[in-house]
Order: structure tokens, then sequence, then C-alpha cells
């Protein structure tokens, strides 16, 4: 409508700024996404100290011999079934579903980004093929995908991290799809085309940094939510398993003493939630921040 | 001679998250009895707001009412409780948008939808809205067995007619078109804008016509206003504004025109920009783009002034008596 | 109409051909030895290789594999390695319990969800709207196996309300529902109100509007079916949300449904029951995604002309 271009007044500010400090000045501006930036930032901090300082089978494991004790001030988080610190099982404990989500995400956008971009570039059969397979893994849910790939390759972090990327290059691929679709015909690609521009580089100069922003966002809510899923899959048995003190594991443990214990499922829990939450924030934050049109 | 809708000193904000946006800053005009006016100005002059606002239907927030007053049949609008809104729209005042592709719904068949209309302000069975419905749309000049069509199914022009037919479902005394032809085909153009101008005349209506085009306003228009950044410039009757231009910023209009009978002509386009309404520049906002401009422009807000008849300008330099623009040397 | 869902069903044959291929494939490769989990331990080299000959496994992968199909056709899917019990059967027992939880969470997850997003998207920026998106936003960042346990410390171990787990009445229900609903609702929240949002800025709302329509049935009437069709297919995209709840619910809280039959058959390594369920899972998703597609198409005229021949 005519009201939107008259409210849209700063057109001429933007220009001569790149889009990553119009961005960055945009998302400074949200606090939620700020208060997501920093948890991250202490949470990468916490866990990159505690596997640097202490050795987990040394200090944390042997720092104290009183089984289920209830959180108090030497023992924030209070104490498990082995009488191992909650508080420091959880710090240390982050860098597995941060490491396991990240990479699965990392992984997933890579091949699904690729195959999604060759889908939409050559169309036809190639795009019926790659399509049709991303639609059978989008369909399956993906406790199923990790129970195959489990059952195959054992429960291991390199499986876990297999199945998480199985589960997740579907949403990249639908994403480079579509962007590769939407500027495939464009002029300046026909333009690209006809200077005799090699195929990949024009997916890679031209295409990629028309989808970046739905890339950037897709991460962040992906990375958030490959940590539920992992830690779901470590709860069922299928994932990382005790002792490793994955989040997902620490309350499948809990969960056989929450009669007397309740903190031992309290604590892990929290910490999952707190840590999406903060990247669905961000991810929130950045997407009204790089396409302000859709802000809501 | 009988108003039918009489706008005065209007004046509309949008308090947006960057500044305020000043969309109409003082307007007035009125419409009488089955006469036709055209709103004319650039996109972003405040044409659709004025419009909306004749319906009190500014989007509320950003948007705010901030002064002034809209008297229909001797009702003042802005009082309105919301029951009597609802009776006024589409029964007194009906509205046709300017791009048909949005302006209906999707998931409703545009028999439904002219229906609704009828439904809303007559007690009427829904079968006999259903005929009624048919009989607009053969009105409009579409076969009424496509009432049971859905809009994706009607070409552009078609949608348009649709869009008539809605408004005029309920015999309103008065007609806003908010350019209803911008969105199509220049052959459907004039099909569209004939087919309005006949249904005018049958129904004894008056008209508020919305537009960027001077034709259309040649064509259709008894009276013509000239807005630019919220204020009206110049009004007057067809005849005065066309052929006795007054302002700097309507003689920049007809000079934009290319005349298809002397094509060797260069066209003199207005040189610069629309002010960005949330920072109009002091003095007469035109004053930065006007070939005429003086100091005394950048200083002092001209008001709209009585030259002769019923023909207004909003011009600081009609305060010398020997001014005169190039358009209309002899100044009346 | 009905072209539209033959053509559909004849689309879906291939990709569940497709799917059940891959996972034959997987779980043959990952498989090992059936004949070591049947035959005691002391069994003798030719006993192996008779049970090996007579299972028909020495036949080659494809073979092998349109026998399956062949089978599942007759509803024969093998037997388990553990219970020696149909996995056809098994799982077709189970099922229902899946489906009443799932069922539930959808429709407690629909009940709040749809009220509430059109809600905050009608008082858009208020202290409202913002509280529940807070909410909202914390109910999709929890995982909803978590929500169940602590579901339990509270209702069932604190206040005594509510049973921990197992099966019975109504009171059984209510637990594992809500801990699969929750997330359901949150996400289907911020779904609504971004769909309702968009909508309100059309220019058919203006249009309705200027009709003389009232508030509500501008809202109601022209708005909620518009933006009913991105809800309708926000929530089929959430049955793979559902599916996976569910497992994890069903784990949490006993809940005897198809999820649980899938975890515990992986860790007692029972590869017919762990094949045969996974696959009808993925036949169960694709035959509710059909009938979403279908809901879908009769709420959009614009798919729905596509396929009834006209326009």
């Amino acid at each position: 409508m005519k009201l939107f271009n008259k409210k849209k007044s700063d057109g001429t500010e933007m220009i001569g700024r790149s889009m990553g400090q119009e961005t960055w000045r945009r998302l400074k501006k949200n606090k939620g996404a700020m208060m997501g930036i920093a948890f991250l930032i202490l949470l990468f901090i916490g866990t990159a100290l505690a596997s640097i300082f202490y050795d987990y089978d040394k200090d944390i494991i042997g720092m104290t011999r009183d089984r289920f004790m209830a959180p108090s001030w030497q023992h924030l988080f209070g104490t498990d079934n082995m009488g191992r610190d909650i508080f420091a099982r959880v710090i240390y404990g982050a860098k597995y579903s941060l490491f396991i989500s990240f990479g699965s995400t990392l992984i997933g956008l890579i091949v699904g980004l690729f195959l999604g971009a060759a889908a939409g570039y050559y169309g036809g059969l190639v795009d019926n093929i790659i399509m049709r397979l991303t639609d059978i893994f989008y369909s399956i849910p993906y406790i199923m995908i990790a129970v195959v790939v489990v059952s195959i390759l054992g429960t291991s972090m390199s499986s876990l991290l297999f199945a998480m990327a199985l589960g997740t290059f579907c949403n990249f691929a639908r994403i480079g799809r579509a962007s590769v679709m939407t500027v495939r015909d464009m002029e300046f690609v026909e333009a690209g085309r006809a200077i005799g521009l090699p195929t990949w580089k024009i997916i890679l100069k031209h295409i990629l940094p028309n989808c970046l922003s739905a890339i950037i966002v897709q991460t962040t809510l992906k990375v958030g939510s490959n940590i539920i899923s992992a830690s779901s899959l470590s709860f069922l048995g299928v994932g990382i398993t005790p002792p490793t003190p994955e989040w997902g594991a620490m309350l499948s443990d809990g969960r056989s003493y929450i009669r007397s214990s309740g903190w031992m499922c309290l604590f892990p829990g929290l910490a999952i939630m707190l840590t999406v939450l903060a990247l669905n924030l961000l991810g929130d934050g950045l997407r009204d921040a790089m396409d302000p049109k859709l802000k809501r | 001679m009988e108003n039918v809708l009489e706008v005065k000193d209007l004046v509309v904000r949008f308090d947006t998250d960057d500044g305020i946006v000043r969309a109409i800053n003082g307007i007035s005009f009125s419409i009488g009895k089955e006469r036709t006016l055209g709103l004319v100005g650039e996109t972003g002059a405040g044409k659709t707001t004025t419009a909306l606002s004749i319906l009190n239907l500014v989007p509320d927030p950003p948007g705010v009412i901030s002064n002034g007053s809209i008297i229909l049949d001797g009702k003042e609008i802005l009082e309105m409780s919301e029951k009597e809104l609802e009776h006024m729209r589409g029964n007194d005042v009906a509205m046709i948008f300017q791009d048909p592709m949005t302006a209906l719904n999707p998931v409703m068949t545009v028999g439904d939808q002219i229906a609704e209309s009828v439904m809303l302000h007559e007690k009427i069975s829904k079968e006999d809205a259903m005929t009624r419905a048919k009989e607009m749309l053969e009105m409009v000049g579409i076969s009424g067995s496509r009432a049971t069509d859905y809009p994706h199914q009607l070409s552009g022009g078609m949608k348009q007619r649709v869009v008539i037919a809605i408004a005029l479902a309920c015999h309103p005394s008065l007609l806003i078109a908010d350019e209803p032809t911008t969105a199509l085909d220049v052959t459907i153009q004039a099909q569209v804008l004939a087919l309005i101008k006949e249904l005018i005349d049958k129904n004894q209506m008056s008209m508020l016509m919305i537009t960027h085009d001077l034709g259309v306003v040649a064509e259709v228009c008894d009276d013509v206003a000239v807005m630019y950044a919220g204020r009206i410039v110049e009004i007057g009757t067809a005849d005065e504004v066309f052929n006795h231009t007054l302002h700097p910023y309507t003689e920049g209009l007809f000079d934009s025109l290319p005349n298809l009978r002397q094509r060797g002509e260069d066209l003199v386009p207005i040189k610069g920009l629309m002010p960005d309404p949330m920072h109009l520049p002091e003095g007469c906002s035109f004053n930065p783009r006007c070939p005429y401009a003086t100091e005394e422009c950048q200083k002092k807000l001209p008001e709209l002034k009585l030259v002769n008849g019923t023909h207004y300008v909003a011009c600081g330099r009609y305060a010398e008596p020997q001014f005169r623009i190039r358009r209309n040397p002899d100044g009346k | 109409m009905f072209r539209y869902i033959l053509k559909r069903i004849i689309i879906l044959i291939p990709t569940l051909l497709a799917t059940s291929l891959l996972i034959f494939w997987a779980m043959d490769l990952a498989g090992g030895d059936p004949v070591d989990q049947i035959l005691p331990e002391n069994a003798t080299f030719e006993q192996k290789a008779a049970l090996r000959e007579e299972m028909g496994l020495n036949d080659p992968f494809f073979i092998r594999y349109f026998r399956y199909i062949g089978g599942i056709l007759k509803g024969d899917m093998g037997e388990s390695y553990i219970t020696h019990r149909d996995v056809f059967q098994t799982f077709m027992g189970r099922l229902h319990m899946t489906l009443l939880l799932g069922g539930s969470a959808l429709i407690f997850a629909c009940i709040i969800s749809i009220p509430l997003g059109i809600y905050t998207a009608l008082h858009q920026n208020t202290w409202k709207d913002t509280a529940a998106m807070i909410v909202a936003l914390f109910g999709v960042s929890m995982p909803n196996f978590w929500l169940g346990l602590m579901l339990i410390l509270l209702f069932s171990l604190k206040l005594g309300w509510l049973p921990s787990g197992g099966t019975g009445g109504f009171k059984y229900l209510i637990l594992p529902a809500v801990t699969v609903g929750l997330g359901l609702a949150a996400l289907l929240t911020r779904t609504t109100r971004s769909a309702m949002l968009d909508v309100l800025r059309q220019d058919y709302m203006t249009t309705a509007k200027a009709k003389g329509a009232s508030r509500n049935r501008v809202i109601y009437n022209h708005g909620l079916r518009n933006a009913i069709i991105p809800i309708i297919t926000a929530i089929g995209m959430q049955f793979s949300y559902v599916m996976t709840g569910s497992a994890l619910a069903e784990t949490v809280f006993g809940w005897p449904g198809i999820g649980r039959l899938v975890v515990d058959s992986i860790n007692k390594r029972d590869t017919p029951m762990v094949t045969g369920s996974i696959i009808l899972c993925c036949v169960l998703m694709a035959v509710i995604n059909l009938a979403v597609d279908i809901i879908y198409a009769f709420c959009d005229p614009r798919i729905k002309a596509q396929y009834s021949g006209k326009g």
C-alpha cells in the first residue's frame, strides 16, 4: 500500500552501509537478541574454561562422595546418584550439546544447500530425484532416522551427528532450491551466463548472497532445535549414553531418581531450555533485523 | 448549491517508530450533488489517506486524525459511533480500490462478496441478495453465471468490475474511486473509466476521483483539486484548472504530459522528488522544486486564496500583482 | 477433486516404495546375523546354515526386498526375534494408543493456540501480546520430555493430583497429552499470530471494512478464512513433531504406544520389529500428510479449482 512507502524513509541513509553493519545496528536495539547473545557467550566461555582447567574424570567426578545432595551453596544444583556435582556436569556437558547441534547443523547446511541449489539450478529429473529424497527425509520423524542410523553404526557421537545432519539437510535443501529458483531467471544471472561465467561461480557469487539472510536465520533456529533433538535422543538411549555428561543423558539418569531427587531432572533441562531460548531470541532478532519488512 | 461532502481543515499524521509522518496537513474541499471532484497529485501526496479519512478507515495505529471535520449529508463522520460508521460505509459512501488483484477476498466467490455488501445494509434473504449480486454483475458487464467464480478465475479488468459492483451494490450517494484504472492495461482502463462514468450518471451519484492521471481528470471530473505533500495547492472547476492554471506545480504536471499532437516538443519534467513527509521543507513545501521560488517562499507557508469565481490557489508569489506563470500569461 | 485425491495416491506409491527400500537396505546393513539371535548360543554351524537357508537369508538383496514388500501387502511383516509375535499385529495393537495420545495433544494445542494467536495478533504490541509471546517462546524452547518430567514432579509427586504414568481412564491421559500439546500449542500460537497479522494487512480487509462490515465480521469472516490456510499447513507440518513428541512422552509416562515400541525394539536389537515399525510409521505419516493436503485443498479455492476441471 502507498502508506507504506511513506513510512519507509530511511532508504537514503541506508546506502553506504553494508548489510552486515545495518543488521547489527538494528539487532543492537533488540533486547531479547542481545540477552540471547550474552547467554551464549557466557555458556561458550564457561564450557571452554571448564574443559581447559578441569579434568572431567579426576576433578568433577572425584569432587565429592556425598550422593543425592539437594541444591545448596556448596553444590548449586545439588549432587546426583554418584555424588557428582550437577552444576559442574551441566557446564562441562554444554560442549557436547553445542558441538553436536552446531556440527550437525553445519553439515546439514552444506549438504542441503548444495543439493537444493543443484535441484533448483538444473531442474527436471535432477530436481525431481533430489526433492523427492528430501521429502522422504522431511516426513520421517528424526527419531526414526536416528533409530535406523544407530542400529547401523551403534551409539556414538559420530552416529548421532550423522543422524541429526540427515534430519537437518532437508530444511536447507528447500531454502537453497527456493532461492535459486527465484533468482535463476533474473537478468543478472542471465548476464553472468552471457559473459561465460561457469555455473558454480554463478551460484556462488550471485545466488548464495541472495539467500544469505534466510540461511542465517534458519541456521540459528535449527541449532536450537537440534539441541533439543540431540538431548531427546540421548534421553531415549539412542544418542550419547551415560556417563558422558550430555544434558539429555543426565536427564535420562535423573528420571530414575525423580521421586527423591527432583533437582537431578530440573537443572539439565533448564540448561537446555535456556540455551535454546537464547538461540531462538537471537534467531527471531536476526530475522527482524535482516528483513524489516517482515517485522511484526 | 447543496454539498454531499464537506471536508474542513483535515490533518492526518502517522506516528511510526521512525518518526511522525505528516500525511495530510490541513485540507478543505467539498463535493456538490452529482458532481465529480478529481483529486490529483503524485504518489505519496496523501490522496489515499484522504479517501480513507472520509470512511474513517485510516489505520489506527499508527494513523491519527488530529484535526478537522468531515461532514457527509450534514453529519459529522469523525464523531460517529462504530454502529453509525458501519451503516454509513458501503451504504452512503463506497470506495473502489486501486489494485483489484488484492482488493478481493481470494477465498470467497465474487457473488458472495457482492451479496455480502447488500445483506449488510438491507433486510434481505440470502437468495435475494445473490440475485441482486448477479444483477450487479450484469450491470458492470459480467455474465451473472460467473457469480460462483473465485477472484483468481477472473482477469484484472473483470476483477475491477467486480470491485465496482461491490461499491455500487447499495446505491451510495458518494463514490470514492482511488486510482481505479492505474493497475489495468490501457485498453481496459478506458473501458472501466467509461463504465464508472456511465454508472455515476445513471445513478445520480457524486464522486471523488483520485488519480495522478490528468487525462482521467479531463475525462470525468467537473472540479479538480491538486494535492502536494498533504496540502491542496490549487482547486477549482476543471475549466479553471486546465485552462487558467495558476499554481507552478499544476503547470509542472501539465508539462510532464507527453503531447501526441506535437511529438517534437520536449517534455519538461518537474525536477527533484516529493519531499519526505517526515521532514517537510520550511515554508512552501514545493519551493525546492519550484522554478518561480523566491527567498520568501522558503519562509512563509502560503494559504489557499480565492483568485477568481471558484478558483483557489496556494502560492506566495501571487502576493505580487504582476506575477504570472508561463502556462497562463493572462493570470485569469 | 476425486482426480486430485487419486493423483496424490498414485504419487504416494513410488515414494513409499523408495522409503521402504531405503529403510530395508539400512536395516539390512545393520541387522547383524539374525540366526545368532534366534538360535541358542550352542547351536551348531549346520543348524545355523539350515535356518539361514530356510529364512531365505542367502537370497540376493532385491529378492528379499520384494519378498518383504509382498508380505506387507498381505499384512505379514515377519515376527519378532525376541517375543516371536507378529510384527504387523504388534504394531497395530499399539497404534491406537499413539493416535489417542497424539490426537488429544493436537486438539489440546489447537484449542489453546488458535484463539490465543488471533487474540495476540489483534492486540499486537500491547503488554498482553508481549507476555503471551514470551511464554510461547519459552514453550518452543523447552524439550517436551523435560516438560513431562517437570509435570510429574509437580502434579504427581508434589500435589498428588494425577498419576505419573501407566494407562487407565482419562486421568492417565492428561499429563502425557499436555506434555506433547504444550510445545505444539506454543508453536501454533506463533504461526497463527503471524498468519493473522499477515492477513490483517491485506487490501481485501479494507474492502470488507469499506462495505460496512463490523469489526468481528471482518476479522472472522474475511480474516480467519484466509489465515486458516497457513495455519492448516503449519498443523500438517507438525505431525512429525507430534509423532516424535509422543515417542518421548510414551517413554516418560510408560505409555504403551508405537514410539515406545520402536525404542524398546532398538534397545533389544529386534531387527524385524524395528524395520516393520519404521516402515509402518512412514506409511502412517504419508497417509496423514495426504489427508492434510486434501483438507487444505478444500479450504483454498485456488487449489481446489486447479483440480476440479474449471477455471
